[in-house]
């Protein structure tokens, strides 16, 4: 009599599970790419063919540029399972500091370059002091960067107290019609950021060492990397990017006011989750932001291209987000920010 | 431990909820504007006070400092301006129209000190803000309030009412109550004309184009009481100047970034365009950046509300079309000025008639390169001796 072997069975069953769990997330990984193809087909369709025109591609590429740089920020925050509301408050500050310290109309210092040095470093500085706070006082980080959003305003609203600055300087009065390759300033220095944040998250330890915080601390832990370390590191980057987006809305607006950072933390959230990346931490990455960044760029975009009435847009525009959201992010029964 | 986890969880949502009904709250806020060249009344007077039979020459009412009882002089009197917060340019000024009256406080010996309130776009906050204020003043106050929404202004009244100081509130509040329903401590409500302003800067933009071609309309945030009054403006213009046609409109909700990024999506639809209307000058900045990249700055005309520095700048070297200056040291001055007559007795607030409760403030309009140069040139210099002097003759 033949007798059955139970264990071949089982290492078929988990085989056969571990093809589809593949299967899966190969698809979870293409759903985004998906959604911005049949976005673009459909704003294509509707809008005529100027939609993909040079000049709406160029306008795309304008529009995306600070969005990208915010979310690429937030990607890393995110992949460890925290997040980070800041951004409003440190974009807007950085933006108003770079204003306030090059060739201006209200103020007389002209630092020149350097005032992108001030400018991105106090945001790095207020990034490195969300992070310390997060890790050795163990305020969570919701709370912590929370509080540093009104500490950044309060520092950019005494950079001009109420009379924004106007950047006089003409070579940065040029940038936002300089191009290099068909393609605006300000979009180049976003790809930079976003080829140096691809970097430092595929071919660095600190890359690694962020997916690893985010799945399980205990395991890096377990390995002797210093997780304090990688989550103080991760909100300084996070900093360093905000100031950077902080300085390319002054150069995209000509003018420094804390308004810069408006409304720009929960968009770049959605961009992060639209692209795929898991808000439980340890799944997704820079390239899945920036095709949610895309996503949402040529929905603004495109249905401002259409003309749908003002009333009605911002509700059209939160169902799409919805649909885009249920059809591409990774979701689980972990979904606790830390 | 549970137990603490569940109460963490419970503060966590209500702080998230509280977070979001903050960010959320924006969108019910109003915007502080500025007005037309010479505005009437933005409404008739409210409250169903008649018109008082006496004889007093209200408009030459006049504060002597002879007559205030020195122990007024000797009591520290707080000084207020109630407001969404001074990043804005134009709140700033209202801020510097409180330093102004400061300076005559100090010509007169009266003792004071002052404060900012800021509510940070909380109504809410604002109220609170106004009922701490009033009862550390103990009576010995008073303030400049805009009202966030105009829903609030009755309740920044009786907050500052509460303690037995006196208020003036500036541009919202509900046609239905007004002044004359808390007396004596809600001295007045001014505001210059928004219907006005927004006309007054579409004619000009109308005109400079010679009274035909497209235009893009940038409103400020839907539903603000500033925002409507300005389009309802901009649609009085529209009737009477049939070949100007509206291409695109949306709404920009008063800030500089939004606007860009319409005007610019817009101009590659509509790159003939002739003019762009903004309810405000953040917008304004915006719309301009947006023509710079396009090459089209100075051939298109655009205009705004509130004359920023910048936008005013523009107009002088012929980049805009037109501004209005409601003058926010006027309105944080002369509102603090009249609220000190009463608070010293001079001025009985009770035999004020009605059209001196509620009234309009004058405003500039600015539509050429030499009135932007005169603007830039403005020196603020008022005679708070004679409070009623901010207000525009009916």
């Amino acid at each position: 009599m033949m007798k059955l072997n139970p264990s071949a069975t089982l290492t078929e069953e988990f085989a056969e599970r571990i093809r589809s769990e593949n299967r899966s997330n190969r698809m979870m990984k293409l759903a985004p790419v998906l959604v911005l193809v049949a976005m673009l087909i459909v704003f294509l369709v509707t809008c005529g063919p100027s939609f993909l025109g040079p000049q709406n591609l160029v306008n795309i590429l304008n529009q995306m540029a600070l969005p990208l740089v915010v979310a690429l920020g937030l990607t890393f925050v995110i992949m460890l399972g925290s997040i980070d509301l800041s951004i409003d408050g440190s974009v807007g500050m950085a933006g108003s500091l770079f204003a306030c310290f090059v060739l201006n109309t209200e103020f007389s210092y002209n630092f020149g370059f350097f005032s992108v040095v001030i400018a991105v470093g106090v945001s790095m500085l207020c990034g490195l002091v969300i992070g310390l706070c997060h890790v050795y006082l163990k305020i969570p980080s919701f709370m912590a960067s929370f509080a540093f959003m009104y500490i950044c305003k309060g520092i950019g609203m005494v950079s001009y107290q109420g009379h924004p600055p106007t950047i006089k300087d003409p070579l940065i009065t040029a940038l936002p019609t300089t191009t290099f390759l068909f393609i605006p300033f300000i979009t180049w220095v976003a790809i930079i950021m976003f080829v140096l944040c691809f970097f430092i998250q595929e071919y660095t330890a600190f890359g690694r060492h962020i997916y690893a915080v985010g799945t399980n601390e205990s395991i890096p832990r377990s390995v002797g990397v210093s997780v304090e370390k990688v989550k103080i590191g991760v909100f300084t980057l996070a900093g360093f990017l905000f100031g950077v987006a902080g300085v390319i809305g002054a150069i995209r607006l000509g003018q420094g006011q804390i308004a810069i950072g408006d409304d720009k933390m929960f968009p770049a959230q959605a961009a992060v989750v639209v692209g795929g990346t898991s808000l439980a931490g340890g799944k997704g990455g820079v390239v899945n932001t920036i095709v949610g960044v895309l996503i949402m760029t040529v929905l603004d975009n495109g249905l401002l291209t259409l003309h749908v009435d003002p009333n009605i847009r911002t509700g059209v525009q939160g169902i799409i987000i919805l649909v885009a959201v249920i059809l591409t992010s990774a979701r689980g029964a972990k979904v606790i920010s830390k | 431990m549970k137990k603490r986890k569940v109460i963490a969880t419970i503060l966590a949502a209500s702080m998230l909820v509280g977070l979001l009904a903050a960010c959320g709250g924006g969108g019910g806020t109003t915007e502080s504007p500025a007005g037309g060249e010479s505005t009437p009344p933005a409404e008739e007077t409210t409250g169903g006070e008649e018109p008082s039979g006496d004889t007093t020459d209200w408009a030459n009412f006049t504060i002597d400092p002879a007559q205030i009882p020195q122990e007024k002089l000797d009591t520290t009197l707080h000084l207020a301006v109630s407001v969404r917060g001074l990043e804005n340019p134009y709140i700033a000024t209202i801020n510097d129209g409180m330093h102004l009256f400061s300076e005559y406080l100090d010509s007169i010996g009266q003792k004071y000190e002052m404060q900012v309130l800021d509510s940070q776009g909380d109504s809410a906050k604002e109220v609170d803000n106004m009922r701490q204020f009033a009862a550390m003043a103990n009576g010995n106050a008073i303030a400049y309030a805009d009202p966030n929404e105009d829903t609030i202004a009755y309740s920044l009244a009786e907050a500052m009412a509460e303690s037995g100081g006196y208020l003036g509130t500036a541009w919202n509040k509900p046609a239905d109550v007004g002044p004359a329903d808390l007396t004596p401590n809600w001295v007045i409500h001014t505001s210059p004309d928004n219907v006005v302003n927004g006309y007054n800067i579409a004619k000009a933009l109308f005109d400079s184009m010679g009274g035909s071609g497209q235009i893009f309309v940038v409103e400020g945030l839907l539903g603000n009481t500033a925002n409507n009054d300005r389009v309802a403006g901009l649609e009085q213009a529209l009737a009477e100047y049939p070949d100007i046609e509206v291409v695109a409109k949306d709404t920009g909700n008063w800030n500089t970034d939004e606007a860009l990024t319409l005007v610019e999506t817009w101009l590659t639809q509509f790159p003939d365009v002739g003019g762009i209307w903004c309810a405000n000058d953040n917008m304004v900045t915006g719309a301009m950046q947006a023509l710079d990249a396009a090459g089209l700055l100075g051939q298109v005309g655009v205009c705004g509300v509130d004359a920023n520095t910048d936008v005013v700048e523009a107009i002088a070297n012929g980049n805009a079309t037109a501004t209005v200056s409601s003058n926010g040291y006027l309105q944080g001055g002369y509102t603090l000025a009249i609220c000190y007559a009463a608070w010293t007795g001079l001025l009985d607030v009770e035999a004020l008639p009605a059209e001196y409760r509620e009234f309009a403030t004058p405003t500039v309009l600015i539509d050429s390169p030499e009135a932007a140069q005169e603007w830039q040139s403005y020196v603020p210099d008022f005679d708070f001796s004679r409070p009623f002097g901010c207000r525009v003759a009916e």
